[in-house]
């Protein structure tokens, strides 16, 4: 089959009435998550994993990824009117959009931010579905020891961009791989680490866990804090909105610009849409030939990272789909849905699943063209949405973790355990643990572990086999130097900086 | 701050030799033919100890005590009310039932922690349930523990 019947067979499953329903859904949720500041893809994804057992994984996937896509878009909406970041990937945007809209010239903002995202979030597919298949070919001629390594890498480099303390991001890595352990042993049968409780034999469950630090966890971090929004006055008329030929002129280089750079960023195991976008402003900034606008309302610095995040978070799906590596924290969750789906990701998907994977790529481009209509024409309906009191808001999402918890086993044990993680996920990210770290690490823990042990069943030097063959080689020496690195620096300078934690996109 | 890093990391340091020692007393290391149950998890207790012992260095040469992390005033009523009004609902949600509890919880949150108005508080708390209800119940039909209402 070529690129085109497997197009065709991928807009033949999207256009079914009901995948259209969700990815309708999820592009409205996901820009409503994305513009309300405390909830961010992670989240979303999370609390809405429960929902997805009612459908085939196929819905289900297209669901989580126009959310995603839509809280891209979404979060543009805080930062330019409110000049706070409706998440993480939208933190840039402030600089600028909010300069913008003090200057009254919210709606080019809102409209260069939603047309960029969109023609970046097009490319950005369009990269995905060419280079998915080659990478998926290239990875089948993975062996144990390979697949070790590239776990080791994917779990190295998340975590060592996470937050400021490199050291607590590599123990909440270490603490989640741990999780991982508890249950049966697949190879040798043995219950490990269960304390005799008859519940803990299948395992720390991956949804409570997730629903726990990313949804109950952040709503108990942000009830001691009081978010004071003012939303700015302005005009979202198509006309207002829509960019003039001299935006247009100033912003479609740093839009081709942060579209590249943001994919690329986006594919690399670790650096995810936030990344993406600080790295767009900067480049930027620098090739500007009037560098001093910059933060008074420069328009590229809005297209330029609101292009960036988009192309990052089409990216961020290319080594979850064909290595079974999530690029960022929302891909992480993710990648635990597809395996409580029953769906492996790696090499093998695209061709064993391949109206999952099609199926996919083509609501990808229907949810682009949805989220531009939403917002271009639909501003003023999101924008009544932040009045919502953020007490409310913290309620719905309790309860809504609660059911979730509950709804995947129909145990009250789950609900104890989100309980009992939504705590630790207060306590992780009050003192700067890495909640994604320990997330991710929960997911691969148990295929790290096999891979690692079928590798040194054949190996006949110990450890050593992970050196000995090239492609396992660089990655696992890739690996090593990104766990030095960050160490390294973290032991010299005992101080750190403050920066918002990359790997929440 | 600080004193929450050197407490973490003595904590952290114990929980990496204990699970170390529990994987090499109870599970095998190496077995017949590779690595047993006992390899990954006794190396992961060791790669802790090693990541605390680092944690408590840095933790002890930081001179500056930190922002406090503890939540005071009305951000501990807040931290507390959500986490108890949380617990208080799985608690009783085997008598209560999903329908009244959403309810219950809603209005305790809404009106007598967060004072809002009677009727905000009860249309909140209607709305969700009835959603609530319409998506789990009807829709992925879970069955939720009825309580004394019978739904």
């Amino acid at each position: 089959m070529d690129l085109f019947a497997n197009l065709a067979l991928g807009f033949s499953i999207a256009f079914t009435p009901f995948n259209l329903l969700m990815a309708g859904a999820g592009v409205i949720l996901g820009t409503l998550i994305g513009a309300l500041p405390g909830i961010g893809p992670v989240s979303g994804v999370a609390l809405l994993l429960p929902l997805t057992f009612g459908m085939s994984p196929t819905s289900g996937i297209i669901m989580l990824a126009a959310l995603y896509a839509g809280s891209m878009y979404g979060g543009t909406i805080t930062s330019v009117l409110i000049n706070t970041p409706g998440e993480s990937a939208s933190v840039v945007t402030c600089l600028d959009g909010y300069q913008m809209a003090l200057r009254g010239r919210a709606g080019p903002a809102l409209g260069i931010a939603a047309i960029g995202s969109f023609i970046a979030g097009t490319v950005g597919v369009v990269l995905l579905m060419g280079m998915s298949p080659l990478l998926a070919r290239w990875a089948l001629s993975f062996g144990p020891p390979e697949t070790f390594a590239l776990m080791l890498l994917g779990l190295t480099t998340v975590t060592g961009l996470t937050g400021e303390n490199a050291v607590k991001g590599y123990i909440s890595m270490v603490l989640g791989l741990m999780l991982s352990m508890v249950g049966f042993d697949l190879i040798s049968g043995d219950a490990r680490y269960t304390g005799g409780i008859n519940e803990m034999l299948d395992g720390v469950d991956f949804l409570p866990v997730a629903i726990g630090l990313f949804g109950l966890g952040e709503v108990l971090a942000g009830a001691d804090q009081a978010l004071r929004m003012e939303i700015l006055n302005a005009r979202y008329g198509l006309r207002d909105v829509l960019p003039s030929a001299a935006d247009w002129a100033r912003s479609r280089w740093a839009i081709v610009r942060g579209t590249v750079l943001g994919f690329v960023v986006g594919v690399l195991p670790g650096a995810g849409p936030t990344i993406a976008s600080f790295l767009a402003y900067t480049v930027e900034k620098k090739v500007s030939r009037h560098p001093e606008e910059f933060g008074r309302g420069a328009i590229e610095g809005v297209a330029a990272p609101e292009s960036a995040n988009n192309a990052a978070s089409a990216g961020a799906m290319v080594p979850m789909l064909t290595l079974g590596i999530p690029g960022s924290a929302t891909t992480a969750v993710m990648l635990g849905g597809l395996m409580m789906w029953g769906i492996r990701p790696g090499p093998l998907l695209f061709e064993k699943n391949p109206d999952f994977v099609w199926g996919l790529i083509a609501s990808l481009y229907i949810a682009n063209v949805m989220l531009l209509v939403l917002n271009v024409g639909f501003i003023p309906v999101f924008v009544r949405a932040l009045r919502v009191p953020y007490s409310i808001l913290m309620a719905l999402i309790v309860v809504f973790c609660i059911t979730g918890a509950y709804s995947q086993n129909n145990k009250l044990w789950d609900v104890g355990q989100m309980l009992v993680f939504g705590v630790i996920g207060y306590g992780m990210k009050k003192l700067d643990y890495s909640p994604a770290a320990l997330t991710l690490a929960l997911v691969l823990g148990p295929l790290a572990e096999r891979a690692l042990r079928q590798a040194l069943i054949i190996s006949d030097s110990g450890v050593l086999i992970l050196f000995q063959r090239p492609i396992s080689a660089v990655l696992t020496v890739l690996a090593l130097a990104a766990v030095a690195t960050p160490v390294a620096r973290a032991l010299l300078a005992s101080r750190g900086r403050r920066s918002p934690d990359p790997a929440n996109a | 701050m600080r004193r929450a890093d050197r407490v973490g990391a003595v904590l952290l340091l114990l929980f990496g030799v204990w699970f170390a020692a529990v994987a090499l007393r109870y599970y095998t290391y190496w077995g017949a033919t590779g690595p047993g149950s006992g390899f990954f998890p006794f190396w992961l207790g060791v790669a802790m100890t090693v990541l605390a012992a680092f944690l408590l260095v840095q933790a002890a040469r930081e001179p500056d005590p930190g922002p406090a992390w503890i939540p005071r005033g009305r951000g501990a009523v807040r931290f507390l009310g959500v986490l108890g009004a949380s617990v208080a609902f799985v608690a009783l949600m085997p008598w209560l039932g999903m329908v009244l509890g959403t309810v219950l919880f809603l209005i305790v949150i809404l009106r007598v922690l967060e004072r809002h108005s009677w009727p905000t508080a009860l249309g909140v708390a209607a709305g969700t349930a009835a959603v609530n209800w319409a998506v789990f119940t009807w829709w992925l039909r879970v069955p939720f523990p009825a309580g004394v209402l019978g739904f």
